[in-house]
């Protein structure tokens, strides 16, 4: 290609650097300091309480990795030409974004928010496949009673891999591909208001996901996805790479939070006031807005449990004066508000669609926005209703309890205007329509079972069970991930420029649906009975439901896969979307397909708000 | 179902109550409420069992009172959407026309469902707390024996009472005695379930916890840890033996003093 | 629709881009902010906790007691950061008056002190009496002094970024990057200063 940044023959760095030469550089900053720790870190002294060596090695070849990829994929320019004070030119700007690139600006460190969407939506169902992957080996080990086939260390790692993985599934599900492709032309912006953290933020992702797959090979993460301590710090060496994991992730997280805040509150299209910015906008600022305080608590919990195996501090070794429940503190302090940084885009994303395909307005946009208030101002005081039983604070069991069931309040909220919207609408029965009634009816019962969950002696026999993990699975799959599907099938035509097709749409709806609703109905009715979480045997009392949870499952996996074919041969060989195909008001669709690069020729001026459908008496 | 979609002129002329809609709303309503309520709760206490002390028949109360207070929510939620999908359903790939009115908001409805759920939320705290009250002030009970339960990966131990180190791993208890467990863990957190009788307290490295039952059944019923803890997490569970005050003093005396206490006259230590 | 209608989006207003920044950058401080408290969090329950009676370990055969350290050292850290702060200031004074000597100096001088604090905190981890298995206060003792440390390496590099673009003479007509480091410096000093009020309570 040209090489229209240097007036020489010769390449500038950043038209050199891509993915490859970010694995490269990763690898081998790794290989190098993990041979020079192992040939000049002393060994353990025999008198030390604990044996830190080992841990001290992964942890540096892993900061060793992380480090060398950073740079290989060309995220240390920014700021060292910054010290330099050579800024960017335009020219520099536009390579960034993409511009001319072909294909192959989806393997840079590229700027143009629709790149990083797309990567993020790539990288999302990459994450589900192989989350699910896993659930299914957990289903099948679990479809018999007694020891199944998988030997219980491997059997801990997988239930930990899932865990954790699905969680960071599940936040990036709606605030990244469609936080980044979606919201800015939502808002009337050419970019967001920070390109290369944007790419950051998605390099963070996958620098993040190569010490998660590390772990699996020195010893998995054998602790679930919460990671307790004292346990993690007595598990194998894999649990460096779920630390490593989870701070990258974390920074990962804060940077598109910084970012995605600052596009809305500053970018908005001229006349978008707050009450004529659509409830997508909203709901995927909360979210992010909501990790911003809590994901850096997560950081400090690994960093320290980082540091109590690799340099034999004791934050939680109780021996040496650490605690566990400064782990269980920290840990749900992030926690909580982490279901609903996951929770409250997915819904807005359907309240966002439930005008467009009911051909009449949102129902209380101001009930909506202050529902996500409420919950986001909520969410940060009810972390110790996990640790009800830990017995840290027996007296803070009560206060506790108040503010996890006023929570309620602004969740019924949410309702209110799904239901609202729906009375007297014209439904256009879509998969995204079908979505919003299995919103309603997951969510209904993943809010009602968490009633019982958040009373205190209730609790007391269900924690730690299995109708917990029915609980969160209704609400952060049934609810969550029923509504970024809909997402996903609702913007496909913008992002790919191919409608998604129906027929194979349908049916994966309605196989997901059912099985999801087979399966943990199931799980439900074993927790009742007295199953522990995280078991890989149980008695025979539980056969039945297990055997049936099984079955579910399996019917999520067909229709699973059928939505991912779905996916893809539309993808490729879909018939041609137009430009406005659900007839909606919302700016993105005012743009061509495909998207320009900088979205808008002339940048739109807002009038109303994009829910005025219906006719007026 | 009649069609909605053509109302004619006097929709909102007429009262909000008389109106076709709504009435089917009302009726799909209450057969929703009866139906999920019934159907719930009938589901959950089979699945919970024959509970063996009253914090477990509380807890079973509790899930009932619960199941029925919210089944006329989530019937209310299941009516609205039933009735929307009863309507004229539009299929195909252009939009249907536009709804006849532009309602975007409705302050008195969202008054109501605020109040109303702002109540239910109140009801559902005051019940949990009274229930609360209950177990808190069993810990106090001074007629109380005191079992110390220690875990530890992947076994539970138990320490009695006015013995110099009777330990077993089988828990035994006399029937219709008050007892507090003084719960901690020699290595990761494990958490000590009584499953029939309705209680959990986490085991604690560097802590103890407490919990208290009066277990009202005489049988064997399980105990199970709910914590991963570790490789073999899924098995460490025991039995609890409930037994005559008799028989337990029997078994008690029967059983060999490793002369290692846990006891000073003060109660439980470690 | 509007009259804008220059479809380059790099020549934007600098006081919009500069306000752009300047709340992305508060926001990513919430993040630390958020960081910082809750190491807080950490130092105040784990002394208050005092598991096994070792916060601070009594005396065995083979170790003696660990003694909680003067938290002077950390005052003076937060002193000598508070300095550069101050000396930053003083450059930003210049450059909103159009003197850029004195954005030069205040910028050079800020570099420096960041240096010195760097270098002082180093030696305060590296000389401190016990080990990392010397119970929960050394513990978060080494947890929030390097944490400055990382603050403090942060600080010589946007320093000598700023004190390198005053050179250039870059800040001649917007210096809304100043600004943004000056923000910086205070949340700096701040948490420097939380982290002393921190140890003077061991």
């Amino acid at each position: 290609m040209t090489t229209l940044l240097n007036k020489t023959n010769k390449k500038a760095l950043i038209e050199r650097l891509n993915i490859f030469t970010a694995f490269a550089l990763g690898a081998l900053a790794a290989i190098v300091v993990w041979r020079l720790s192992l040939a000049f870190l002393p060994a353990d002294s025999e008198s030390a309480p604990l044996f830190t060596r080992e841990d001290k090695i992964t942890l540096l070849s892993m900061i060793a990795w992380f480090v060398g990829f950073m740079t290989g994929i060309g995220a240390l320019i920014g700021p060292f030409r910054w010290v330099q004070g050579k800024d960017l030119t335009h020219e520099e700007n536009m390579f960034y974004a993409g511009k001319d690139l072909g294909v192959k600006r989806y393997f840079r460190y590229t700027t143009d928010h629709k790149v990083v969407g797309i990567q993020y939506l790539v990288i999302t169902m990459v994450i589900f496949g192989i989350g699910g992957i896993l659930a299914m080996l957990i289903r099948t080990n679990l479809g018999t009673p007694g020891g199944g086939w998988i030997h219980p260390q491997a059997y801990n790692s997988i239930v930990g891999t899932h865990g954790i993985i699905m969680i960071v599934g599940t936040i990036i599900m709606v605030t990244g591909p469609f936080g980044n492709y979606i919201m800015p032309i939502m808002i009337g912006a050419r970019d967001m208001a920070f390109p290369r953290l944007n790419a950051l933020s998605f390099w963070l992702i996958v620098a993040a996901a190569i010490p998660l797959i590390w772990a699996q090979f020195i010893g998995g993460i054998s602790t679930g996805w919460s990671a307790y301590n004292p346990l993690a710090s007595q598990a194998p060496l894999g649990m460096n790479g779920y630390i490593m994991f989870i701070c990258i992730f974390a920074i990962s997280t804060m940077v598109a939070g910084a970012n995605i805040t600052t596009t809305v509150v500053r970018m908005r299209a001229r006349g978008m006031t707050w009450n004529r910015t659509p409830i997508f906008i909203y709901g995927v600022v909360a979210s992010v807005a909501l990790a911003l305080p809590a994901f850096p608590v997560f950081f400090l919990s690994q960093v320290m449990s980082g540091m109590d195996r690799a340099l034999g501090t004791s934050f939680y070794n109780t021996a040496l004066g650490g605690s566990g429940w400064l782990y269980e503190n920290l840990f749900w302090i992030m926690g909580h508000p982490e279901v609903y940084v996951i929770l409250i885009p997915a819904v807005a994303a359907l309240m966002e669609m439930a005008p467009v395909f009911t051909r009449r307005p949102l129902f209380s946009f101001n009930v909506a926005v202050m529902g996500i208030a409420g919950i986001c101002g909520l969410s940060v005081l009810v972390w110790a209703h996990h640790m009800y039983i830990s017995g840290w604070a027996p007296l803070l069991n009560a206060p506790f309890m108040l503010t996890t069931e006023l929570i309620s309040v602004p969740t019924g909220m949410l309702f209110l205007v799904l239901v609202g919207t729906l009375w007297r609408g014209r439904l256009w029965m879509t998969v995204p329509t079908l979505s919003i009634f299995a919103l309603l009816w997951n969510f209904m019962i993943g809010g009602i079972t968490g009633i019982y969950l958040s009373d205190v002696p209730a609790d007391a026999f269900l924690h730690g069970s299995m109708f917990v993990t029915a609980h969160f699975h209704y609400t952060l799959m049934g609810a969550g991930l029923t509504g970024a599907i809909a997402a996903l099938i609702y913007w496909f035509p913008k992002m790919t420029g191919k409608m998604l097709n129906k027929r194979l749409s349908w049916i994966a709806f309605w196989l997901t649906q059912i099985g999801f609703n087979v399966a943990f109905i199931g799980m439900f009715f074993v927790g009742l009975q007295g199953q522990p979480r995280r078991v890989e045997a149980y008695a025979d009392i539980f056969s039945k439901g297990n055997l049936i949870t099984t079955i579910g499952a399996f019917t999520i996996m067909v229709g699973m896969l059928i939505l991912l074919h779905a996916v893809i041969s539309s993808w490729r060989s879909g018939v041609k979307a137009p430009m406005n195909p659900w007839h909606a008001k919302t700016l993105e669709w005012t743009v061509a397909n495909p998207v320009p690069l900088e979205n808008f020729e002339v940048l739109p001026t807002v009038t109303s708000d994009a829910y005025g459908y219906g006719r007026s008496k | 179902m009649s069609d909605l979609r053509s109302p004619g002129q006097d929709y909102f002329q007429s009262k909000w109550w008389k109106r076709k809609d709504v009435k089917q709303v009302v009726v799909i309503w209450i057969i929703a409420t009866a139906l999920i309520g019934y159907l719930s709760s009938k589901i959950q206490v089979i699945a919970m069992g024959n509970p063996a002390s009253e914090t477990m028949e509380n807890v079973i109360h509790l899930i009932t009172v619960f199941t029925w207070a919210s089944s006329p929510v989530a019937g209310f939620v299941a009516a609205l959407a039933l009735q929307a999908l009863s309507q004229k359903r539009h299929h195909g790939d252009n939009p249907p026309p536009e709804a006849d009115h532009n309602i975007s908001s409705s302050p008195r409805a969202t008054a109501v469902w605020i109040i109303i759920s702002a109540l239910l939320c109140l009801f559902a705290l005051v019940v949990g707390l009274i229930a609360l009250q209950k177990d808190d002030q069993a810990l106090l009970d001074r007629s109380a024996i005191h079992v110390n339960v220690t875990g530890q990966q992947w076994a539970w131990n138990y320490d009695y009472p006015g013995s110099t180190g009777v330990r077993s791993n089988v828990l035994h208890l006399p029937v219709d005695q008050p007892v507090v467990f003084h719960v901690t863990s020699k290595d990761v957190k494990h958490s000590f379930w009584v499953v029939q009788m309705g209680v959990k307290i986490d085991a604690n490295p560097g802590y103890v916890t407490q919990t208290a039952v009066t277990p009202n059944e005489i049988g064997t019923f399980d105990i199970r840890c709910a914590e991963l803890c570790g490789l073999l997490h899924a098995y460490m569970q025991n039995k609890v033996i409930v037994e005559s005050k008799a028989d337990y003093e029997k078994w008690l005396a029967s059983q060999p003093d490793t002369g290692h206490t846990t006891w000073t006259a003060e109660g439980a230590i470690e | 629709m509007s009259l804008d209608t220059h479809a380059n989006p790099h020549h934007e207003h600098p006081d919009v881009v500069g306000s752009r920044n300047r709340l992305g950058v508060i926001l990513i401080l919430v993040a630390d902010i958020a960081f910082a408290l809750s190491i807080l969090f950490v130092y105040f329950y784990l002394k208050g906790q005092n598991v096994n009676d070792m916060w601070l370990p009594k005396a065995t055969e083979d170790t003696p007691a660990i003694t909680p350290l003067s938290s002077l050292s950390s005052w003076y850290v937060t002193a000598i950061a508070a300095f550069g702060l101050l000396a930053h200031q003083f450059g930003l004074r210049g450059v909103r008056a159009a003197n850029q000597t004195q954005l030069k100096l205040g910028g050079l001088v800020a570099l420096v002190a960041a240096l010195v604090a760097t270098v002082y905190q180093n030696m305060q981890i590296a000389n401190a009496p016990f080990t990392f298995y010397s119970g929960a206060y050394a513990s978060c003792y080494y947890l929030i002094t390097i944490l400055n440390m990382v603050h403090l390496i942060l600080t010589v590099f946007i320093a000598f970024g700023n004190w390198n673009r005053s050179r250039l003479g870059i800040y001649a007509h917007d210096h809304w990057h100043v600004d943004i480091v000056n923000i910086w410096w205070i949340w700096m000093t701040v948490s420097s200063l939380l982290g002393a009020f921190a140890l003077s309570f061991a």
